[in-house]
């Protein structure tokens, strides 16, 4: 299983197809971006752009395919086994998590897909499965989320191929105990003999806030698992990432569980920014907005950071695997920049971000610059109506780097 | 007759060997190894005779009569006696039946009792029933246009719901799920403030704008707040009614633990169901069978008799009622308080019933089931139409009444709405507040006071300049001034 990190370089000089603000006095009218919702309209000022029009998504057949980490088992490499190229789809997040389960069922008749409401899919990532491989093998399952934990471990134990689904990470909870004193240490519990041969688990849940998801639907539960040797937690950003990432936990022997949230290296040289799921778009645009501020942010960054002087060079990682963590790249990077903020939706107490923070502090101390940044969410539980204060916002993000930047 | 002396025969470590653990010696140690008995040849003969169950005349046959084991507890049972067939078994009682007062047509069924009820009573029950479609159906259509962020309507469950809660009592505790606003609507709670909790205005004294809509919460109405895990209620609402038992204070009160179909399928049904039986508490389980767990129907739930058939395996009075009969319901569950004050325990109450309206707003049914479906249940089997017929049987009710009283219900639900709809959202200090209660003379932790200076702070830098914020923050009270007056750069 590759989860390496991705890490990319963004700058002034680097092209970006976020649309930026405030600077489009060529004469030319651009049009405003896209939204799906509709919105109040008092603002003299262009929208934000939205999540979907993240500059890391992945637009054209190229671009997919260019998908760094990217392997073609078919050995037919980029023009496929019919020399003409590779055909793609555009699918969001959904699409392409069925799109996964729809390969694992097809490629090995041991995997079985079951959560509660499954079969119907009426979250749309198991849609139609039924109709194509049975009920025998995808499944609606009584509403017992610590049923379906130990239910997947007793078939993953058989050498079957376990993907089950918890409808939302804030009710995984009843499944704790399956998850983290059976699951994550059944193989050295074992002796290593168990799982049998080819027995594997996934579970699957959606994670993170969506705007208006209050205390029970927009927690982060990642962090309740990194003491859990042995279960793995990774955490999608984009449709290409999850599709790969699913595909590539449900043919892992470990327990592996993939959050799914409802992005970048080359080299940088002045900050690191680490992060994973959604907030990782939230930390392109911020980047954005620092390598192309708009005139009324402008103010806020000091003179050196300022145009004409050249954008800082600013590295994104996408952590992508919170558990177990990626340190030594990540020691790697703040080796050469010397500076690290991290951004993610939960809270800061026991949250990957001080996990991170507590290790490159003692590994990389005498390289570090400036305090690491942390942007999360507050120590609160999720509030319904204060979500947009509650998320690590653009602006708070940015004004992070800045602070770290100028420390 | 010869004597074998099997203690020779045990192995077991020499006493010599040197303790690689350390064990404590709290209890009291067994022999050990522990010796098989001695073995004795059989004095009363060795035939292969086949000898009665039990000894005629001997206590033990009294007992088993009387449907007692000799020593039943040390069998891990109750009541038991011992047979010579092997009596494999699958069900209690074989069906359980459905009790009813009306039947679809809102006619009385022969044989029924008609449980004591006044004009007035059966008329709030009545008026309860016709202003939650209404209620449902402004917010419903509301999230539709965006306008608040989620709903859950009780369409086709009136009667179960406001059946079970005519029949409590005030100072009675209330758990809910999350489908029973109606109940909390008969025990008094008003518009304005339901209204309020949907839209998580500055009047949302329950749950103060942190929760989604339907997540009430209204302590003065024993109406514990609702939580968005399923099933979690059930193991507090044991606590809550040992708590009752044990409080001199409150002989007489009753809890009411409300449940689906699906929750009951979660360890914490079990567990409840469990400490509720051997340690008692007066309870009532309410469960409202309505056949869907979201799109998951009962034959993917459950393959036993329904719900009811699990009260008996935990030793509670059990009884099924018809969930769309108002009487029944009420007459039932006044009966089930009875029980459950008066013996000081549990009593479970399945209701059968069809969820009419989708799951959630997030939720189409139409994916799941025929829409054909759900049109004949609201024509045949309509809870407020069998309810209302008989009113009019009884000459309590007429169709001038109704009309006063549709036209008084829509008044009350629009006029709640539009006000709450125009209040402003709560000061956005209450995101920090009641994360930590906060014990005299101590202080908020650090940690929240930090992370609440820091976003003062930056609203203060930014508030007015970047657009998301500066938009969002004019719908609360005080436009977020009130976190910006804290000091310090924060976290």
């Amino acid at each position: 299983m590759t989860r390496s990190l991705r890490i990319t370089t963004i700058s002034r000089r680097c092209s970006s197809s976020v649309a930026t603000t405030g600077n489009n006095n060529n004469g030319v009218k651009q049009p405003r971006p896209s939204r799906s919702a509709p919105t109040i309209l008092e603002s003299k000022q262009p929208e934000e752009p939205s999540l979907g029009e993240s500059a890391s998504f992945r637009h054209t057949a190229e671009e997919a395919l260019a998908t760094p980490g990217l392997k073609f088992a078919d050995g037919h490499g980029l023009k496929g086994p019919t020399g003409r190229g590779r055909q793609t789809r555009r699918m969001n997040l959904y699409q392409a998590i069925r799109d996964a389960l729809g390969t694992a069922l097809a490629t090995n008749p041991k995997a079985f897909v079951f959560g509660e409401d499954v079969q119907t899919g009426v979250f749309r990532c198991t849609t139609g499965l039924v109709d194509e491989f049975g009920k025998k093998r995808v499944f609606n399952t009584p509403l017992t989320e610590q049923g379906i934990a130990g239910f997947g471990i007793g078939l993953a134990s058989v050498g079957a191929c376990a993907i089950a689904e918890i409808q939302f990470g804030d009710y995984i909870f009843p499944a704790f105990d399956q998850l983290v004193n059976e699951a994550a240490k059944q193989r050295y519990a074992s002796g290593g003999a168990y799982p049998l041969a080819g027995g594997s688990l996934t579970i699957r849940a959606p994670i993170g806030s969506v705007g208006h998801g209050g205390l029970y639907h927009s927690q982060s539960p990642e962090g309740f698992f990194l003491g859990a040797a042995g279960l793995k937690v990774v955490i999608p950003r984009s449709p290409i990432q999850a599709k790969g990432l699913l595909l590539a936990a449900i043919r892992d022997p470990n327990p592996v569980l993939v959050f799914e949230p409802k992005i970048l290296a080359a080299e940088g040289k002045d900050l690191t920014v680490v992060s994973y799921g959604t907030p990782l778009h939230t930390s392109l645009r911020a980047i954005d907005l620092i390598c192309h501020p708009p005139p009324n942010l402008v103010p806020f960054l000091p003179k050196a950071l300022r145009p004409p002087n050249p954008a800082p060079s600013i590295q994104l990682i996408d952590l992508r695997t919170v558990s177990p963590m990626p340190t030594s790249q990540l020691i790697d990077a703040v080796k050469k920049t010397g500076r690290m903020v991290i951004v993610h939706e939960a809270g800061k107490s026991g949250s990957v971000g001080n996990d991170i923070t507590g290790e490159v502090g003692r590994r990389a101390f005498e390289y570090l610059e400036a305090p690491i940044g942390l942007v999360s969410g507050w120590d609160t539980p999720v509030p319904l109506t204060f979500e947009k204060f509650y998320q690590p916002d653009v602006i708070r993000v940015f004004d992070k780097i800045v602070e770290t930047l100028s420390y | 007759m010869t004597i074998v002396d099997s203690r020779s025969l045990i192995t077991g470590p020499p006493p010599d060997v040197p303790r690689t653990h350390h064990t404590t010696t709290t209890s009291t140690p067994l022999p050990n190894p522990t010796p098989l008995p001695t073995f004795t040849t059989p004095t009363s003969g060795t035939d292969d005779r086949e000898r009665p169950l039990y000894v005629s005349g001997s206590q033990a046959e009294r007992q088993a009569r009387a449907g007692r084991m000799s020593s039943p507890l040390r069998r891990g049972t109750h009541e038991s006696w011992w047979s010579s067939e092997m009596g494999w078994f699958n069900a209690v009682a074989k069906t359980i039946p459905t009790y009813r007062v009306l039947d679809e047509e809102g006619h009385l069924v022969k044989g029924t009792r008609v449980p004591e009820i006044t004009q007035e009573e059966a008329i709030a029950m009545y008026r309860t029933m016709t202003l939650i479609p209404i209620v449902d159906n402004v917010l419903y259509q509301s999230q539709r246009q965006g306008r608040i962020s989620f709903y859950m309507q009780c369409a086709g469950e009136e009667a179960a719901i406001v059946g079970s809660s005519a029949a409590m009592s005030e100072g009675d505790e209330m758990f809910g799920q999350y489908r029973e606003s109606a109940a909390l609507i008969h025990r008094g709670f008003t518009l304005d403030s339901l209204m309020a909790q949907c839209f998580g205005n500055v009047e949302d004294k329950g749950t103060k704008g942190r929760m989604m809509p339907v997540h009430y919460s209204a302590p003065e109405l024993g109406f514990h707040t609702i939580t968005s895990p399923l099933a979690t209620q059930m193991p507090q609402a044991a606590g809550a009614a040992y708590a009752l038992k044990l409080d001199e204070d409150r002989q007489g009160d009753c809890v009411i633990c409300y449940f689906g179909d699906g929750a009951a399928s979660e360890g914490d049904f079990h567990a409840a169901l469990g400490m509720n039986s051997v340690l008692g508490g007066p309870c009532i389980w309410f469960c409202r069978n309505n056949g869907f767990a979201i799109s998951t129907p009962i034959i993917d739930q459950y393959a036993g008799d329904g719900i009811a058939s699990r009260g008996p395996a935990y030793g509670l009075d059990t009884i099924r009622v018809d969930g769309n009969d108002a009487l029944a319901v009420l007459s039932a569950v006044r009966e089930a308080r009875r029980r459950a004050v008066e013996g000081k325990k549990g009593v479970l109450v399945e209701a059968m019933t069809y969820r009419v309206g989708h799951h959630s707003t997030s939720d189409d049914s139409s994916m799941y089931r025929p829409i054909e479906e759900v049109k004949e249940w609201n024509v045949v089997d309509n809870p407020i139409h069998r309810f209302r017929a008989f009113l009019v049987t009884k000459k309590w009710w007429s169709e001038e009444e109704e009309k006063k009283l549709l036209s008084k219900n829509k008044n009350d639900v629009m006029r709640a709405f539009g006000r709450a709809e125009r209040l402003p959202k709560p000061k956005l200090g209450e995101m920090f507040n009641d994360v930590w209660g906060v014990g005299n003379g101590e202080e908020v932790p650090a940690v929240i006071m930090e992370q609440r200076a820091e976003l003062g702070r930056l609203l203060k830098k930014y508030g007015d300049v970047w657009e998301p914020w500066r938009r969002e923050r004019k719908r609360f009270v005080e436009e977020g001034e009130d976190v910006m007056d804290c000091d310090g750069r924060g976290s």
